[in-house]
This record gives structure tokens, C-alpha cells and sequence, in this order.
């Protein structure tokens, strides 16, 4: 038995006086040595004075996640905050800061509760310490503004037509042409099948009108909204269709224990986690479109190749008994993990879409889907996809 | 209480066992003041699926969990990738005391992906300027690495490159 790769964290917290915390966290593992220490307010779990180390480290321009440290400046360490550490950390500093940054958090909460209990303790409590807990709950809502991320928060209200919904960034309409954009073009009817919009998707950062606008500058003929566990209503979607007087689709990433699937022509409300077969029953039941994204979506800094994952063993995953379709170019894959998907449709049978799976203008309509005849509809849009004449197209 | 006398302490471990057949073991062990916990997972090579989980909670102040190895059994073929932290956070739950178990299955699948990655960092070269190079080729090669971290930043030398080459892309 030997070890190959060993990760160890080690986390203090001490007490500086009666209002403040001080916390050391140390991340040591086969590939990274890292430290970092802060100091928290116990009234309201914000933290300051936030300061880091590396010890050992990877790229030549590692070093340089250490300024980005002091953004963590004033984080309320409440339950919830690990998405905000990965989004501003993990993004502009390290995510390995953000991994320690979170345990330490942990550690930070857990010391508070006991902090509390002894002090209860002290003023004559004779609970224990899960009964304590149980009845005080002491630290929920401390400070009450902290960002949670739950599935009821993806429910954001948008209003297609209203102002609100119209931050553009800069963006202008281009001209409308009288005749619409609903006819086959010279290379066929090109749509968009992949795009995410915010706030529907939390990690898209454009708006939907600011996707069709530049949608509609590139030469595409429609997107598609996938937005993830989000259901846009039919009304809203043909508002944005008469506004814009652009055809605009809509279809929903959903998350399975086998990854993300791309739903057509299906308008559940689906949220959390669903099994794949059980989606494929009701998906079927109405008539709709099932396609794998992304299916081999690998990892930051090695693929699919790297770990000898051959066509037929990539084939042979249940996934693809159950799907209709498979995604065979992805805006946010390698080459690689494309060609895979390619080979696995083309062993399989299987028909190919594609999708830029965009969450900002910059990248939409970066591959796309070219259909041979119009789609005015949804309901055509479904139509097409059993009938297959179609292929995915590198389209910007 | 400022008696310089720790309050709380955590101890993670995560350790990634390559077995005889190729699949990978990945154990993270949890050891903190109110915790003791572990995960233990199989890991099939070269689907990276799971294969096999198991494991222990025992908390201070939190309830046990009833058929803990039961509801892990729920994870067997997720695959170890992008967007497992959701599938995993949906099929267990979100309950409080399954918070550190999510989190720990999480942690054993990174020492997974930080296995694999480790192989691939361990074909760095030790010359500065090829180290260079070798970094640079990887944004380039796997472009989710570019701008998601302080090493990989727009305008980060490691990205000059890449971004003159997207720069000339746009002007054709």
C-alpha cells in the first residue's frame, strides 16, 4: 500500500479577547503548501485582517494570489458563505486558498458554538452541549446577510419585457430586418442550443436581452435558453420573441446523478437532483428531446486522454442508453473531451447537437446547431431533434 | 479566554491509494474537536466513477445519521468530474448533519483529481523558461484554466500568449 497523494489541513483557533478570534489554517498536501490566517469579530462572524503564505506552489505566477487574499476583507463567515470564497478567492487569488479559506470558516463557526456553551456554562447552564445547541440555535442568523445559496434562490423573478431585465451592457439592438429571421438561411437555420442568462443561471453574467442582442449581431438564427433547474414561462419567452423579433427557444439544464442534461419540449419544474432513468420516463411521456451535455467534461488541468479513457470504455456508460442526443461541441470543453463526445455519437448512433453553452456575451454562438429546415417553435424545434436532420456547426 | 490556549482544533487528512487493478482508494479522515469521521471510496479507473463508499460520523452535538452507509450507496456511479459537488449535495441531502459528510465526499474526490493532477504537474520542466512555457501551453491547451485564477488571470504572463492568439482570431 503506498500513498500517491496525501492532502493534510490543519486548523487553530484561539481566543484574542472576548470579542475576537484568531485563526490559522495550514494547507499541506503532494502538490501545495499553503497558510493562512485572519482574524474574526465572534458578534458577527466578520472577519479582517486576513493574511496568507505559500510554501510551495505550481506556476511561476502562483505567488501572485496573495494580494487577491485581502478581498476576503470583511466576509461574514455564516453558513453559506463557501460559494462567495469560491467565486472571489478561488477565482482571483487560488482555489486552494479558497479550500483552506472555507475550512477555516468551518472551524470558525464550531468554535463560536462552543464559545457560547461555555459561556452559558459559566452563567449557570446546566445543559449539555447538543441540548444547548438544540434549543439556543445561538448562531443562526447572526448578521442575516449573508448569500445563501439554495435551490429557492435560483427562483429569481424576471420580467422579459421590463426594464429591469435590460441591462445590456452596452449593447445596442440592431436594426430590425422586415423580413424575420425564421427562414433557412445559406447554410441552414442556425441555433444556439446552449446558453445560460442571468440572473436565471447564477453563474451566467450577462442578461437575456444582452444574449439575443449579440445573438442576433453574430448572424445566428435563434438561441435556445437552458438555463439551469430554471423554467422560463411560455409568456415570457414570447414577449422576448415579439420584442426582439428574433426566435427565441426554451429548454432546461437539469442535473442528474449522471451529469447535466439538456431537456427539450419538457416543462416540469424540476429542482435538485433527478435520477436519469426517472427523467427519461417523464421526458418520453410528453414527446421530449433528452441531450447529454458536455458528457466528458474533464478537469482543469488534465482530460480524458490523460487518463486512458478509450472510446469504447466512454461508450459504455448507462448515460447513453438513456439519452437521445449527445453534445458533441461544448464552448466550455477541450478539443479533446469534444472529439470524445463525437466518437461516442458516431459509435453509438446517436444524434449530435451543438451549443456554445454561454454564460456571457463573448461566447455565445461560439458553436451552434444548423438544422436544414426553419424552426418557428418550440414544438418544431422538438420535431426537428427526433428527426435529426441536423449537425453541430463551429459557428463564431 | 485570552489565554493563548487553543480553543478549537481540526485535523483533514485525504490520502489516494492506487490499487492493483488501476482503480484508486480515496480516504479523507476528519478529526476535530466536536468530529470524528471518514470516507473511504473506490473510485473506477479510467470512468471515474464510484465504485464503492463507506464511512463513519461521529458528532458532539449533532444527531447521528441513521444509515449513513445506506444513504453514501446513493453516490455509486457519480462520476468524479465537473458538477459533482451538486449531484452529491442532491442525492444526500442538505441536512445539518450531513453538511460535513457532503463535504468529505467531496474532499475524496479532489484528492482524486489531485492525484491525476499531480501526474500531469509532475512533467514540468525544472529549466525557468521551459517551466514557463509548459505552464503557458496548459491555459492554452485546457482553456477552463484561463482567467480562474490569480496564476492564469487576464493579463497574467502565463496568458500572453493565448490572448494574442485570441486577439489575431478576432481581428480575422
Amino acid at each position: 500500500m503506498i500513498s500517491e497523494f496525501n492532502r493534510n489541513k490543519v486548523i487553530n483557533v484561539v481566543s484574542l479577547d472576548a470579542a475576537t478570534l484568531a485563526v490559522h489554517g495550514i494547507l499541506d498536501d503532494s502538490i501545495y503548501s499553503l497558510e493562512l490566517d485572519f482574524k474574526v469579530r465572534i458578534d458577527d462572524l466578520v472577519c479582517f485582517a486576513v493574511s496568507g503564505r505559500w510554501l510551495r506552489w505550481t506556476t511561476p505566477e502562483c505567488p501572485e494570489a496573495l494580494k487577491f487574499l485581502a478581498q476576503a476583507e470583511g466576509f461574514c463567515l455564516e453558513p453559506g458563505i463557501d460559494e462567495k470564497i469560491h467565486k472571489i478567492i478561488g477565482r482571483t487569488a487560488c482555489r486552494h486558498f479558497a479550500n483552506l479559506f472555507i475550512e477555516c470558516a468551518y472551524a470558525v463557526r464550531e468554535t463560536v458554538k462552543l464559545l457560547h456553551w461555555q459561556q452559558a456554562q459559566a452563567d449557570g447552564s446546566e445543559l449539555s452541549l447538543k441540548d444547548f445547541l438544540q434549543r439556543g440555535k445561538p448562531q443562526e442568523g447572526v448578521a442575516g446577510a449573508t448569500e445563501r445559496s439554495t435551490a429557492a434562490a435560483n427562483k429569481v423573478e424576471i420580467k422579459a419585457d421590463s426594464a429591469a431585465a435590460v441591462a445590456v451592457d452596452g449593447l445596442k439592438e440592431p436594426a430590425k430586418k422586415t423580413a424575420g429571421n425564421a427562414a433557412v438561411g445559406k447554410g441552414g437555420f442556425v441555433i444556439d442550443l446552449h446558453v445560460h442568462t442571468s440572473p436565471a443561471s447564477p453563474c451566467a453574467s450577462d442578461s437575456v436581452t444582452a444574449m439575443i442582442i449579440e445573438a442576433k449581431r453574430i448572424g445566428l438564427q435563434g438561441i435556445c435558453l437552458t438555463d439551469h433547474n430554471y423554467l422560463w414561462s411560455e409568456s415570457e419567452i414570447e414577449a422576448l420573441r415579439r420584442k426582439h423579433d428574433f426566435p427565441v427557444f426554451r429548454a432546461n439544464e437539469i442535473v442528474t446523478e449522471q451529469g447535466d442534461m439538456l431537456v427539450f419540449g419538457f416543462y416540469e419544474d424540476v429542482q435538485g437532483i433527478i435520477k436519469l432513468r426517472e427523467l427519461k420516463r417523464r421526458v418520453a411521456a410528453v414527446g421530449g428531446f433528452i441531450v447529454a451535455a458536455h458528457p466528458f467534461r474533464g478537469f482543469l488541468t488534465f482530460g480524458a486522454d490523460d487518463i486512458g479513457l478509450t472510446r469504447e470504455k466512454a461508450a459504455s456508460r448507462e448515460m447513453f442508453q438513456l439519452v437521445d442526443g449527445i453534445e458533441v461541441l461544448n464552448g466550455k470543453v477541450t478539443e479533446t473531451e469534444n472529439g470524445l463526445a463525437q466518437e461516442v455519437a458516431q459509435a453509438l448512433k446517436l444524434p449530435a447537437t451543438g451549443g456554445s453553452d454561454a454564460h456571457d456575451v463573448s461566447t455565445v454562438g461560439f458553436y451552434a446547431t444548423v438544422f436544414t429546415q426553419a424552426v418557428n417553435s418550440e414544438k418544431e424545434l422538438v420535431a426537428a431533434l427526433h428527426k435529426g436532420n441536423y449537425q453541430p456547426v463551429k459557428f463564431r | 479566554m485570552a489565554n493563548n490556549i487553543l480553543e478549537f482544533s481540526l485535523n483533514r487528512s485525504t490520502s489516494v491509494e492506487p490499487l492493483n487493478d488501476g482503480n484508486l482508494l480515496s480516504i479523507c479522515q476528519l478529526r476535530d474537536t466536536f468530529t470524528a469521521a471518514e470516507i473511504r471510496m473506490l473510485v473506477k479507473m479510467p470512468e471515474l466513477e464510484i465504485a464503492e463508499i463507506s464511512g463513519s460520523f461521529r458528532h458532539a452535538y449533532l444527531d447521528e445519521i441513521e444509515d449513513l452507509n445506506a444513504a453514501l450507496q446513493q453516490l455509486l456511479g457519480v462520476r468524479v468530474g465537473a458538477g459533482m459537488l451538486k449531484i452529491i449535495k442532491g442525492l444526500l441531502g442538505e441536512a445539518e448533519n450531513l453538511d460535513q459528510v457532503v463535504y468529505m465526499v467531496e474532499e475524496a474526490c479532489h484528492g482524486v483529481i489531485l492525484h491525476l493532477t499531480k501526474k500531469v504537474l509532475l512533467k514540468a520542466p525544472e529549466d525557468a523558461e521551459a517551466k514557463f512555457a509548459f505552464y503557458a501551453n496548459m491555459v492554452k491547451k485546457s482553456i477552463r484554466l484561463y482567467d480562474r485564477c490569480a496564476a492564469f488571470a487576464k493579463g497574467s504572463p502565463l496568458v500572453a500568449e493565448l490572448e494574442a492568439e485570441q486577439r489575431a482570431g478576432g481581428e480575422r
